[in-house]
């Protein structure tokens, strides 16, 4: 009998052993979701011990994906501002606190109006007039006028901010023509055209405008230093967008509606946001937030989700997303596989093209991607992304030659006519007398892009080049791949901006960005060809579509040619996960209203908001 | 002889090898027989679920026979669940405009007769969940398809792009499973590469199983020789030697094990290697225990008389001293072969082990069903056959550790 007991004791302090390799892994996740269930709880019973910053379920709309640590400021002059819901310029500004000119929808390529009603080009694009709407109001009631809007850029100039330095090069000065109208005056070359109409186009729907009284305040609290104005808390922000700070730890951040909101006139919006309070709970990963998501306890999923059908064919749970068959979203971003072209071996154009070719992305698409990403037979490849905007401005015809994956002979046979081949009988080929053996990196923990360089490392071995994958931590990633310290790297070529497909096209190919020491603007490959730099060079002065039609599709035809880098796969600006427990009515491809499946907050994705009700 | 066959006699230890055996045929035999390679992607998908896969193809082209046999699902309403029952029972009322006496006691027949004539899927309602309008969308795609009580015609495309009937498949049609020839028994499904689960959790076995081999003997290698050293000298020797355990045991051996790995770098990162590491951080409780051993037996009688006889201390360790330390050593051994083969299984859910391309190791197979959620999704296929596999072999070497124990431990010994 003791015996049997010893026995048994002993088998389940062995099964406990392997188990405890399981839990250490998802007790965090637990802890987290109970954290998070906590306050929904508090939420709902109300009366007894509320939480702080705990808001009423149905006035409030949840998010997860987007925020990962306790908020550092509300500063947008800040070059290392976490506050990824208050603080987002990017090609599609968020906007949700502050506000820019305008709205860019990737769908359509165009710029939608909020703070500025209209803009215009004169003649020879060198100055971009643009009305501001008259009704427009910061939060303290005051109005939006044209001294905030050039105050703005003169701030961001004068205190060398991210964009200050990135736009002084196109944009000369930003002039108030009458408190409504601003004139931007893009810089001059020497030739009197504007150095580059695109970039000066590019700034509208990028970067936030400010209150000029408010800055000034900063500044002179400040004393006028520029590092103690770029890293002012800013806790007491002046702001023009319908949200405004309500409370913030380390466990959520949480937005509130400003109820005198300008948006609500007739000539914007004409009315205020659904949701009452914007809450991001802070978790520590993706499983943590896909459980609370499938829960009903997250609105808004910003995450990428294996097999995410699974939930409506086989939980019935009231979840969507954009589309309702595979990609499920729309492919905006372009994961790239980028070669050093510096390093022997990766110089060879045969080396470069045979790992191309032998890539099977069908395999990527469908175990990386799980499936949410459009396939290279739906949209063949060029420099463009999966949107009809982007694909109208490319000729596929002339790129059918070109097309290539999933062909482990042909990438061979081009090794073997290049003469690279194994001569020493170890399975692996020689270039220049040394084996071919590179190291492939991506940030661990990016799930897609690990896969996906599996997949690399794998069409490596088949063709007898020897790839292996390597996961560093995201800051050594970043350095490795900015200092041009790698062989083969995944990285995003420029999603959707106004200023694309041009933009995307210099991260891959434009040769001035090759030399630079630090490099975080793009062409990692650190790639060199003349005609695609004269026709870089043109682009932004063309406004004929046939014109740039055959430009882009020249490019195209140069870049696969060439093969400096190579697109993995399509993957949307956001993964636009929705659960319906709550909310409803969120914008979906076939309901006709042109939102954007940007997570309701992004560019003209914010319209979305406007049409949110409450579930029945 | 006779201790081994009083070891035999002890049911944990019997009990304990037989399934470290299994586990190690199984290692051995299964390539034997199934021989493609483990890492082979056979699915173009995240996690099939186990079965047998037959190709569509060749059902439509194999020998059909015909059944008389009642078919599942025959009758529409029968296949339906009642909740899809429900479902189209509210749609009725709510946008059908049917009244709800109507709908309520309506059987199933008449409920389908009522949705194909109201139903229209290209139309949008307003006020309904996008996700509500997808689901009605496929009930009503699975009612078509339940509907169409039509046979199925396999047409064949002509030069000329035209269709033409070739055979037509009735739903008393069967075909043999034994003619047909393309199928593969996935018997634990796929992962998330597509790779069959079960070729690959034996072939991460055989890995496993190797590093813990290694790793054991690494670390038994040294702990024995450092133990037997310091307790059989003594003096500064043993003073250094227990400097230098103390220092390895207040360093938590896995922090180390991290570190050592992530410095090695990836490229370089084998299963020797990673068996190595995981061998060097883990010696330091074999010293501890030997030496204390040692250091009781260095005293005894016979050792002593071995002195006087003039033996090498060499010959003493090994004739004299070794012997009476061996079972506890080959338990030590065990101990570190299992704790061996956990540690490489924590390593590569870090992301610190082999290269995933190369190999297949229980801890890699952990972390790529964790990265991909199998546990949110209900994959359990892909990750709970590697945790039973990992308690399997844990617990077999625990249990034959235990057994060794009684037998040669006389306070033990009932």
């Amino acid at each position: 009998m003791k015996k049997k007991i010893q026995k048994m004791a002993s088998l389940f302090l062995a099964a406990a052993v392997g188990m405890s390799i399981l839990v250490e892994c998802s007790a965090s996740d637990a802890s987290s979701v109970l954290a998070s269930s906590e306050s929904v709880i508090s939420a709902e019973t109300e009366g007894e011990e509320v939480l702080p910053g705990s808001t009423p379920r149905n006035e409030t709309l949840y998010f997860a994906g987007q925020q990962w640590g306790t908020i550092n400021d509300w500063n947008p002059l800040s070059s290392n501002s976490n506050n990824s819901m208050g603080v987002a310029q990017q090609d599609m500004a968020r906007a949700l606190v502050y506000e820019p000119m305008f709205l860019y929808n990737n769908l359509d390529g165009k710029l939608y109006p909020l703070l500025g009603k209209e803009w215009s080009w004169n003649d020879d694009q060198t100055e971009m007039t643009i009305k501001l709407n008259p009704d427009a109001k910061w939060s303290d009631g005051t109005p939006v006028t044209s001294e905030d809007v050039a105050y703005t850029f003169e701030v961001h100039k004068k205190y060398n901010t991210g964009f200050g330095i990135d736009y002084a090069a196109y944009i000369d000065t930003i002039v108030p023509k009458d408190s409504n109208t601003v004139v931007i005056k893009a810089k001059l070359g020497k030739d009197g055209k504007a150095v580059n109409p695109l970039k000066v186009l590019d700034y509208i729907p990028k970067v936030y405008v400010l209150q000029k009284a408010y800055i000034q305040n900063v500044e002179k609290r400040n004393n006028n230093q520029e590092d103690g104005v770029k890293t002012d808390k800013m806790e007491d922000f002046v702001s023009s967008g319908p949200y405004t700070a309500y409370y913030d730890d380390d466990q959520k951040v949480v937005l509130v509606r400003d109820d005198n909101y300008w948006g609500q006139a007739d000539s914007m919006w004409g009315a205020l946001p659904a949701p009452k309070y914007i809450a991001h709970p802070i978790y520590k990963d993706n499983s943590a937030g896909q459980i609370a998501f499938s829960k009903g306890e997250i609105d808004i999923a910003q995450m990428f989700i294996t097999d995410i059908q699974k939930f409506w064919e086989e939980d019935n749970l009231p979840i969507t997303t954009y589309l309702d068959e595979p990609p499920y979203g729309v492919g905006t971003m372009i994961p790239t596989c980028f070669y050093n072209t510096r390093i022997s071996g990766l110089d060879q154009v045969a080396v470069r093209k045979a790992i191309a070719m032998a890539v099977d992305y069908d395999h990527i698409i469908a175990t990386a991607m799980s499936n949410q990403s459009a396939t290279f037979e739906q949209v063949p490849r060029s420099v463009m992304n999966t949107t009809d905007a982007e694909q109208a401005l490319v000729d596929q015809d002339r790129l059918k030659d070109l097309q290539f994956g999933n062909d482990v002979e042909a990438a061979k046979k081009i090794l073997d006519d290049a003469g690279i081949t194994d001569h020493d009988g170890d399975g692996i080929r020689e270039y220049d007398g040394k084996n071919l053996s590179f190291t492939a990196e991506c940030p661990d923990g990016w799930t897609d892009w690990m896969a996906a360089l599996e997949d690399v490392a794998k069409a490596g071995q088949n063709i007898g080049i020897d790839i292996q994958t390597n996961y560093p931590d995201t800051n050594t990633f970043t350095e490795n791949y900015s200092t041009g310290n790698f062989e083969i790297c995944i990285n995003n070529a420029t999603g959707s901006s106004v200023s694309c497909p041009w933009q995307r096209c210099m991260v891959l190919m434009y040769s001035g960005y090759a030399d630079l020491k630090t490099n975080t603007l793009g062409n990692w490959s650190g790639f060199k060809n003349k005609e695609a730099d004269e026709i870089l060079a043109k682009i932004p002065y063309e406004q004929d579509q046939a014109k740039l039609k055959d430009y882009y599709t020249r490019l195209s035809e140069i870049y696969l040619t060439e093969v400096p880098s190579f697109a993995l796969m399509y993957r949307p600006q956001a993964f636009y996960n929705v659960n319906e427990s709550v909310w409803t009515n969120y914008p979906m491809n076939d309901d006709g209203n042109n939102i954007p499946p940007t997570v309701c907050t992004d560019g003209y994705g914010i319209a979305g908001l406007y049409q949110l009700q409450l579930v029945k | 002889m006779n201790t081994i066959r009083q070891v035999f006699r002890s049911a944990k230890f019997v009990t304990g090898f037989v399934i470290f055996i299994a586990i190690i045929l199984l290692t051995i035999l299964f390539p034997l027989f199934i021989t493609y390679d483990p890492l082979d992607v056979v699915g173009n998908g995240n996690f099939y679920p186990p079965g047998t896969y037959i190709s569509q193809k060749d059902t439509i082209k194999a020998n059909p026979y015909e059944l008389r046999i009642a078919l599942k699902q025959s009758n529409v309403g029968d296949s339906l669940k009642t909740d899809e029952l429900d479902k189209i029972k509210e749609w009725l009322t709510q946008y059908g405009g049917m009244g709800k006496s109507e709908v309520q006691d309506a059987d199933a027949e008449s409920l389908i007769v009522m949705w194909t004539d109201k139903y229209n899927p290209s139309k949008r309602f307003r006020g309904m969940l996008a996700s509500e309008q997808k689901y009605y969308k496929r009930l009503n795609q699975k009612l078509t398809e339940l509907l169409t009580d039509k046979d199925i015609i396999i047409a064949e495309q002509d030069e000329n792009n035209e269709l033409k009937e070739k055979s037509k498949v009735k739903s008393s049609d069967f075909v043999n499973l034994k003619e047909i020839s393309n199928k593969r028994t996935l018997v634990l499904g796929t992962d998330n590469f597509g790779r069959d689960v079960l070729r690959e959790l034996v072939s991460a076995t055989t890995t496993s199983l190797r590093i813990g081999l290694i790793a054991g003997v690494v670390a038994t290698a040294i702990g024995l020789t450092l133990g037997l050293l310091a307790g059989y000298l003594g003096g500064f020797i043993d003073d250094l030697i227990l400097f230098i355990t103390n220092l390895f045991t207040v360093i938590p051996s896995f922090v180390l094990l991290i570190l050592i790995s992530y410095s090695v770098g990836q490229k370089q990162r084998g299963v020797g290697l990673v068996a190595l590491i995981i061998g060097i951080t883990s010696w330091t409780w074999t010293t501890r225990a030997v030496r204390s051993q040692v250091i009781s037996l260095r005293n005894r009688d016979h050792v002593n008389l071995s002195k006087l006889s003039g033996h090498s201390s060499f010959k003493i360790i090994m004739t004299d001293i070794l012997p009476y330390i061996a079972s506890y050593v080959v338990m030590a051994f065990i101990l570190q072969v299992s704790s061996g083969i956990l540690s490489e299984a924590q390593l590569s859910m870090l992301g610190l082990g082999p290269a995933t391309t190369s190999t297949a190791t229980l801890g890699l197979m952990m972390n790529w069903a964790m990265l991909y959620s199998a546990h949110l999704n209900g994959s359990w296929w892909a990750y709970f056959p590697v945790l039973f596999m990992i308690a399997m072999i844990s617990f077999s070497l625990n249990l034959m550790n235990t057994g060794l124990d009684q037998v040669f431990n006389p306070q033990l010994r009932d």
